[in-house]
């Protein structure tokens, strides 16, 4: 299955604007964003802790359509999915 | 018009756009970049996310406030001190919903809308922490 995982802002300047990934049947949300950021320990390290869970500040889009962090384990990834990483917002 | 640009907006036009029959009030709220020692601000966004939020913010501030115009327009791209980073048009039939739906937008739009700012500073940047910042799916 392919899947694209986007960053954006802090996160993007540590990893890029995407990752378009391979992945197996039955990866998680947390799978995939582990798989496309284990090669990069700074970005990797801004996104989860030292148990491997979100931080509590990551922001998680899947499909365009906001997720728990808390949820996101139990995500099974789709093909074709579109999964978004963010920081908090501070717009206007 | 709601919208996300790099360009900049003419407010006055947006203001005399925004009169029609019923309107008694409009209210402007104009977000600029401040000096807090900066050079330039760099804005960034999830546009397809947040240009469908922006029109949700609208159209839920329309119904409560009973709102008779509402322009958002919020920039992206670089940014000198000055310049307009958010523009927020909104008429009303009376000032207290005017008043009140232009206050809905923008703090709507700083819980959640998917932009992000960046200061400029001589010795590099740093990204403006968010208000409302945390993964639990809001």
């Amino acid at each position: 299955m392919k899947v694209r995982v986007r960053f954006f802002a802090r996160f993007r300047e540590l990893l890029g604007n995407e990752i378009v990934a391979e992945v197996a049947e039955g990866t998680t949300v947390p799978d995939l964003v582990k798989q496309v950021t284990e090669k990069n320990s700074e970005g990797h390290t801004a996104i989860f802790d030292e148990n491997g869970q979100f931080r509590e500040y990551v922001i998680l889009m899947r499909n365009a359509r906001r997720i728990d962090t808390a949820d996101a384990p139990k995500q099974i990834i789709a093909d074709g999915d579109d999964i978004a990483v963010f920081p908090p917002v501070a717009g206007g | 018009m709601i919208a996300i640009q790099n360009v900049d907006v003419d407010i006055g036009r947006l203001i005399n756009d925004a009169k029609q029959r019923g309107t008694g009030a409009i209210v402007v709220f104009d977000g600029i970049v401040r000096d807090d020692d900066i050079c330039e601000m760099e804005l960034e966004a999830y546009v397809d996310v947040a240009l469908h939020e922006l029109e949700k913010i609208g159209k839920d501030a329309t119904e409560q406030f009973n709102l008779l115009h509402v322009d958002i327009v919020h920039r992206i791209g670089r940014l000198a001190i000055g310049e307009n980073i958010l523009v927020i048009v909104v008429g009303a039939g009376h000032r207290e919903e005017a008043y009140e739906g232009s206050r809905f937008i923008i703090e709507a739009i700083k819980a959640g809308v998917p932009i992000w700012k960046k200061e400029l500073t001589k010795n590099g940047g740093r990204w403006v922490p968010g208000e409302h910042g945390h993964g639990r799916g809001k």
